[in-house]
């Protein structure tokens, strides 16, 4: 018997002591073990419903197992010439996609923002249409653009652009909303007019950041640019899911490792723009 | 001669102005006074019309400025120019272009647009800038001035505008005391050497004293002083800034009054 | 009263013109500059991207008339019967969305309860040994860094079709983020508690029970949840390379021209996504909150 059980009152005792304790440690308890049940419930419906058979786990792992020494040593199946072409597609994808994206949504945001918007009606229905496209993956509007423009990385500049257009437009808005009101109230109070005071005094204060966004967009447009090929949209993405329907895993590896060098770059360059871009504006 | 006919502003359910009645001769210089919240500040930017009353009329001469819109509107706010106690600068812009932004009223759209400002303007800009030793900052961005390098810009801005009359905001709330008087000099010169009215919002009795040649009091909302500095009685004054507001006015019961000017900072312009 | 103003000789105003035009200059050239990168590099972007632009001009009604096909001819007079025309295979979508959503919750379960595991190892205040943390960061690297889509293509390849690859992947990628966030929180947390219950004599596991777990718990949920509303989304399009859900059918509807079952699948997908993006934002302000009151 331990010292302290002389002397310190049993758990009961205590709990006897202090009901309104006792109560709460209770409904505690009974509410975790009510959500665990729910998402244990939850998670065993989902296996049923979707039809997961155990089977089927073990023999993909093996088969995995199988596919991932495949990719050992990674090999670039003798076309390394047309994988760099299609990495360049990739950037370039990346690249237009961001800047069409963010041309079009500069002057929608203005509608879209509490403090330049004409009206609140056009107000809700600008913030309404950015929700909508970007309720929409970039890979949905990759293969719709595919069906309007055809196969080729034009499809995914457009399908890049106008998912990131959404996205901007609620960034860029409320990039315009935080601004400082007294700038504008100095060009007004001058006898300027209200284009004139967002000329002067808004757009200054937003340029640099809206241009530290667009730099970590085109971050992570790159990212979207290596897989709307799949799609058949262009870029890396479409020797990719060839490599993969052909079983070349070495060259599958190779391309892998070709997308982590390649962000891993990007995102480097940018971040070193970014600092650049904001460092000289504050 | 600008006149003020019962101008009221309220911001919700509160009254920030209300009823005011001023007569104002060219040429002055004259301090309006009193507490944090008494309605000063929205005075001033009634006058300029940065925001419309929603009782009474501004009139100048024969012209009623509450009824101005448009290109007459912005021309009287060319011809009222303010200064603000934040100096509201546009940080990210040079000096020069902050003081051209004065000229905004005077040049043709398309080059106030696109920045493209003709050496006369230019050549303007920066003879108002040398009249406060500013000269040689013209290049450096205005956010990297100090408090008081930066209302001197401000003031050069107003200057440019060529106003009839200039509305100070408590130009000198944000300064410190050698910069303020610097500041104070260069309002008084603009006042005496170009004959140009100054309306001054301030905090400072003794400032008030020594610079103005008429001044106006105000509580809660109403104008409860109006005369030559001299006529400012000790006892008056410690009414003007010791009693609470309502009890200054009798009737009018007590108003929150520290959110008055709060409420006109936010206020967005129609 | 310019005039009055313009006191200053004519040479002072040029010297100090000449002086703002020096110093202005460079900016100005800077500014070019980059403009002029700008514009070398959107045209060669434009080079490796295809874009041609007359060939768009030329075939912009294409681009127009693909969007007018795609919506259902919807008459007053007949509404519901074009609805239900329209709809045809609602209750076919509606199983295909509910597997999305719960592959989606599968994925996130397996990114959650994988990131949980991990994260204790990878904070610096909590690691129990610097090389197994040096791993597990470059792991979680990894599986962030390779897009889910990528691992659902492999998947597919060693699984076969179905849901099962595609909770793997979205599972795997949710790994990948979940565990950098989670690693963030821990190394934010007071660490007062953790020395108080390593002063009792308490091991790793007991220290993070007790000190750790209870100061994380809401963030982590938060989000769980917030990846949840990225997983839906994702959810929506890996059926495309055969991993489940919705995606799949939307795939055939595009490939196959079938025009108006892309405007209904799409609208319920848009529905689905902005409903799940305001359930979940309500639950995370009601968190951030429960946090703050603590």
């Amino acid at each position: 018997m331990t010292p302290n059980r002389t002397f310190l009152p049993s758990t009961p005792e205590v709990l006897a002591r202090y009901p309104a304790l006792a109560a709460a440690a209770r409904r505690n308890q009974v509410w975790a073990a009510a959500w665990l049940i729910a998402a244990l419930a939850l998670t065993v419906f989902s296996f049923w419903s979707l039809g997961i058979a155990f089977g089927q786990i073990r023999s993909g792992l093996s088969q995995l197992g199988w596919l991932v020494a495949q990719m050992f040593p990674p090999s670039t199946g003798s076309h390394f010439p047309l994988l760099l072409h299609a990495m360049g597609e990739t950037l370039a994808i990346a690249f237009l996609g961001t800047l069409i994206a963010a041309t079009m949504a500069f002057p929608v945001s203005f509608l879209a923002a509490r403090n330049t918007t004409p009206g609140t009606v056009i107000h809700f229905l600008a913030r309404r249409c950015f929700d909508t496209i970007r309720g929409v993956d970039v890979l949905i509007w990759a293969l719709v653009f595919v069906g309007v423009v055809g196969l080729g990385p034009f499809a995914g500049i457009l399908a890049i652009a106008v998912s990131d257009a959404g996205t901007f437009g609620k960034l860029f808005s409320e990039t315009l909303e935080t601004t400082d009101r007294k700038p504008i109230d100095g060009v007004l109070s001058t006898g300027g007019s209200q284009l004139l005071a967002i000329r002067f005094a808004l757009i200054p204060q937003v340029l640099p950041v809206m241009l530290s966004q667009l730099l970590y967009y085109f971050e992570s447009n790159v990212r979207n640019a290596t897989i709307i090929g799949i799609v058949g949209a262009g870029g890396i993405g479409l020797q990719l899911s060839e490599q993969i329907r052909t079983y070349d895993f070495d060259q599958v590896a190779f391309v892998i490792i070709m997308i982590l060098v390649t962000v891993a770059a990007i995102d480097w360059v940018c971040g070193k723009l970014r600092f650049h871009v904001i460092g000289r504006s504050t | 001669m600008l006149v003020l006919d019962g101008v009221s502003r309220r911001f919700g359910s509160m009254t920030a102005v209300s009823g005011v009645e001023l007569t104002i001769e060219p040429g002055g210089f004259i301090g309006i006074i009193g507490r944090s919240g008494a309605g000063k500040s929205t005075l001033l930017r009634l006058i300029n019309r940065l925001i419309d009353p929603t009782g009474g009329r501004i009139l100048h001469g024969t012209t009623d400025v509450t009824a101005l819109r448009g290109r007459a509107l912005r021309e009287w706010r060319a011809r009222s120019a303010m200064i603000f106690q934040q100096f509201n600068l546009v940080g990210r812009l040079d000096v020069l272009t902050n003081v051209l932004i004065g000229r905004l009223a005077a040049v043709p759209a398309w080059r106030a647009l696109s920045g493209l400002w003709s050496p006369a303007d230019k050549a303007i800009a920066l003879s108002a800038l040398e009249q406060f030793d500013i000269a040689a900052l013209a290049a450096q961005r205005a956010d990297s001035l100090s408090g008081g390098q930066q209302q001197r810009v401000a003031i050069a801005r107003a200057l440019v505008q060529q106003p009839d009359r200039i509305l100070a905001d408590e130009p000198i709330a944000s300064l410190d005391p050698r910069n303020s008087r610097i500041v104070m000099d260069a309002l008084l010169r603009i006042n005496r050497h170009f004959s140009i009215t100054v309306i001054c919002n301030l905090h400072s009795l003794d400032l008030a004293r020594s610079y103005c040649d008429r001044l106006i009091g105000m509580a809660a909302g109403r104008v409860v002083f109006d005369g030559a500095p001299a006529a400012l009685t000790d006892a008056a004054a410690r009414d003007l800034y010791g009693l609470e507001a309502g009890d200054v006015m009798g009737a009018e019961p007590a108003l929150p009054a520290a959110g008055a000017v709060a409420g006109a900072s936010v206020a967005a312009p129609a | 009263m310019v005039s009055g103003l313009l006191s200053l000789p004519q040479e002072r105003v040029d010297q100090l013109l000449a002086t703002y035009a020096r110093a202005v200059a460079r900016r100005r050239r800077q500014f070019y500059l980059v403009l002029a990168v700008l514009a070398l590099l959107a045209t060669v972007a434009g080079r490796y991207g295809e874009v041609d632009l007359a060939y768009l001009l030329q075939h912009f009604s294409n681009f127009t008339s693909y969007f007018g096909r795609i919506l259902p001819t919807l008459t007053f007079t007949h509404f519901a019967a074009d609805m239900a025309d329209w709809y045809w295979n609602l209750s076919g979508w509606l199983k295909l969305l509910v597997d999305t959503i719960l592959i989606a919750y599968l994925g996130t379960l397996i990114g959650t309860l994988g990131a949980f595991a991990t994260a204790f190892l990878t904070a610096q205040n909590t690691a129990p040994n610097p090389y197994l943390l040096f791993a597990v960061k470059r792991f979680h690297e990894f599986c962030r860094t390779v897009p889910d889509i990528v691992f659902a293509l492999l998947f597919v390849a060693a699984f076969g079709l179905g849901p099962l690859p595609g909770i793997l992947a979205i599972g795997i990628h949710s790994l990948g983020t979940l565990g950098k966030l989670f690693t963030e929180v821990v190394e934010n947390i007071d660490m007062k508690p953790v020395e108080g219950v390593r002063s009792t004599g308490g091991n790793f596991v007991e220290t993070v029970r007790f000190a750790v777990v209870p100061q994380v718990l809401a963030n982590f949920a938060s989000y769980a949840l917030l990846r949840f509303e990225i997983n839906v989304r994702s959810g929506t399009v890996i059926g495309f390379v055969g991993a489940g859900g919705i995606g799949q059918d939307l795939f055939v509807a595009i490939r196959k021209f079938y025009y108006t079952d892309v405007s209904a699948i799409l609208l319920m997908i848009i529905v689905t996504v902005v409903l799940f993006d305001l359930i979940s934002e309500r639950i995370r302000h009601h968190l951030a909150r429960l946090e703050s009151d603590r």
